[in-house]
């Protein structure tokens, strides 16, 4: 074997020592695991390369870059209006929580700030983002399991939040409606009203999902214990969002810097928990889901009326200099580094998405592992691969 | 109290969703509507657009496709010169290319283009996704009035009608 890379040496010494240690032993050999790029816990096409002595995993190496589409480059080439669309592709479930980040950043150059009602809207629009992206977690995290009824609950109760979407945005999947100094378009009638509904649909699917799963026993089993992250490991890692919470840090973007979005005039609450493992980690997504949907009937409440769009020139022209804007996206923080140089469209993206980070643990997690589990903490960890190669 | 085992609690909770009625419609045969504002396909309103290009330019993937030349309209007063107006020769647009980003919908100064959401145009040849004017401007029909904005909103100048 030709060992050229840092990769590859690694990987031969994994073999060999997994190899040595299973022959003197048991008189077998080691094997290598592929698991994926099209394997269905993987949401989309992840490659994890697993060694594999007897049941337990070795070594284990994630290889990204199969669904590669290249957005810090095509942001180069776009101008502003332009990019919101592309950005939404990056995390398709959370799609509108996409474009929050980039328009802060571009508003934060240009020195403008939207209306408050526009910033309302755009927080609800937010959390609803939230919603339809962590309730497909915790339906798909059961079906990792082996557990089928949870994944159709979940794509029943997401439906309505979709559809909510698509009235006010016209786009089910990629709403698009986040402007440069406001939104696209004002909510239409009775819109509110019907929100309001499906909050309390959405409390009642957290509820049902607490009993069907989270009490089950054989759930219980397979997730307590099972891939704990300790706090400092996960810091050292730079895992974010529901991830770090799980393992006990208290850390929420939306909480802890100023942000312009209209998350300071609600009463809600980060929630933690001290394990670390699977079980810890689907919990605080849970609650961070009732979380979202108290928010948003708070907000829909003191919804302040007036204009929506600030006013911005016709042709959006950017003024040269640098900006960092991130927020606390439903898979963890994601941030946008815009560099201007005065023309139409950016001069360089940088793009710091969650789910890079977050499976950048996976050859440390991974590691003494038995086979069935790489699964339930491949779900645990919930990663979207449209987030992870942009 | 004793505690009911959650293999048991969740049973439950399947027993009660069993007993609700279905939420799923049997698509060809039953119907949902598509909300006003969904961004199903784009229709053309042909005698508005001046073949300014301005959709075509801002067309993040570049699926519009135009053709104009210069005409000669009657004039507007009697005894004036007459005016030159741009006729379209050709407004295509390409949907297997299509993102349904609405810019173009937005762009447009004139209100040339609406979105209907009309939905069921799929075809077996990729080819046949190119819908060129005639067919565009069939779409207009489809196209509904916009929805009445929510409580609290200010009202848009010049809004499209």
């Amino acid at each position: 074997m030709a060992v050229t890379t840092d990769w590859q040496k690694s990987a031969y010494i994994a073999a060999q020592a997994a190899d040595a240690r299973v022959n003197v032993e048991l008189e077998t050999e080691g094997m290598t695991l592929n698991l994926g790029p099209q394997h269905p816990a993987t949401h989309g096409t992840l490659r994890i390369v697993v060694r594999l002595d007897g049941e337990q995993v070795v070594w284990a190496e994630p290889i990204c870059g199969y669904m590669h589409r290249g957005y810090e480059k095509l942001c180069e080439v776009r101008t502003y209006p332009q990019v919101t669309t592309l950005i939404n592709r990056i995390d398709w479930l959370g799609h509108f929580a996409n474009e929050v980040p980039f328009i802060l950043a571009a508003e934060q150059l240009m020195g403008i700030e939207a209306p408050p009602r526009a910033q309302w809207i755009r927080t609800i629009f937010f959390e609803m983002a939230r919603i339809a992206n962590v309730s497909l977690f915790l339906g798909d995290m059961g079906i990792q399991l082996g557990a089928i009824t949870p994944v159709f609950y979940a794509f029943r109760d997401r439906e309505y939040v979709l559809n909510l979407m698509e009235a006010a945005t016209g786009g089910r999947f990629h709403p698009n409606f986040d402007r440069i100094g406001g939104l696209k378009e004002d909510l239409p009638r009775g819109w509110v009203d019907e929100c309001h509904g499906v909050m309390t649909r959405v409390i009642s699917f957290c509820q049902e999902m607490e009993d069907l799963l989270m009490g089950n026993e054989i759930f219980q089993t397979r997730t307590r214990g099972i891939g704990v992250i300790p706090a400092a490991v996960g810091l050292e890692y730079g895992l974010s969002g529901a991830n770090i919470r799980a393992s006990g840090v208290d850390w929420d973007l939306r909480r802890d810097q100023d942000s312009p979005l209209a998350w300071k005039h609600c009463d809600w609450k980060v929630w933690t928990h001290p394990d670390g493992d699977s079980y810890a980690r689907y919990w605080v997504r849970l609650q961070e889901t009732r979380e979202a949907a108290r928010i948003i009937v708070q907000l829909l409440d003191g919804l302040p009326s007036g204009p929506i769009q600030a006013k911005v020139p016709r042709i959006i022209k950017v003024p040269p200099g640098e900006a960092w804007c991130h927020t606390e996206n439903p898979l963890g923080e994601m941030g946008f580094y815009l560099v201007s140089k005065g023309g139409r469209g950016p001069f360089r993206v940088k793009i710091r998405s969650a789910s890079f980070n977050n499976i950048s643990i996976v050859p440390w997690l991974l590691r003494g592992v038995y086979v069935p589990d790489v699964i339930t903490i491949l779900a645990s960890l919930y990663f979207i691969l449209g987030d992870i190669d942009r | 109290m004793p505690q009911v085992p959650g293999l048991l609690k969740g049973l439950g909770v399947t027993f009660k969703t069993m007993l609700k009625p279905a939420v799923t419609v049997q698509y060809p045969h039953v119907k949902e509507a598509p909300p006003t504002r969904a961004r199903g396909v784009i229709a053309l309103k042909e005698e508005n657009c001046t073949v300014c290009m301005l959709c075509a330019r801002e067309c993040p993937d570049w699926c519009i496709y135009i053709e104009g030349y210069k005409d000669k309209a009657p004039p507007r007063r009697e005894g004036g010169k007459p005016r030159t107006v741009q006729k379209l020769d050709r407004f295509d647009i390409d949907y297997s290319l299509c993102m349904y980003c609405g810019i173009c919908v937005e762009v447009c100064p004139f209100d040339a283009l609406y979105w209907s959401p009309e939905f069921e145009y799929s075809e077996v040849k990729i080819a046949d996704l190119l819908h060129d004017k005639t067919k565009l401007g069939e779409w207009m029909g489809t196209v509904p009035e916009p929805p009445a904005l929510e409580r609290g909103a200010e009202a848009k100048k010049g809004a499209k009608k």
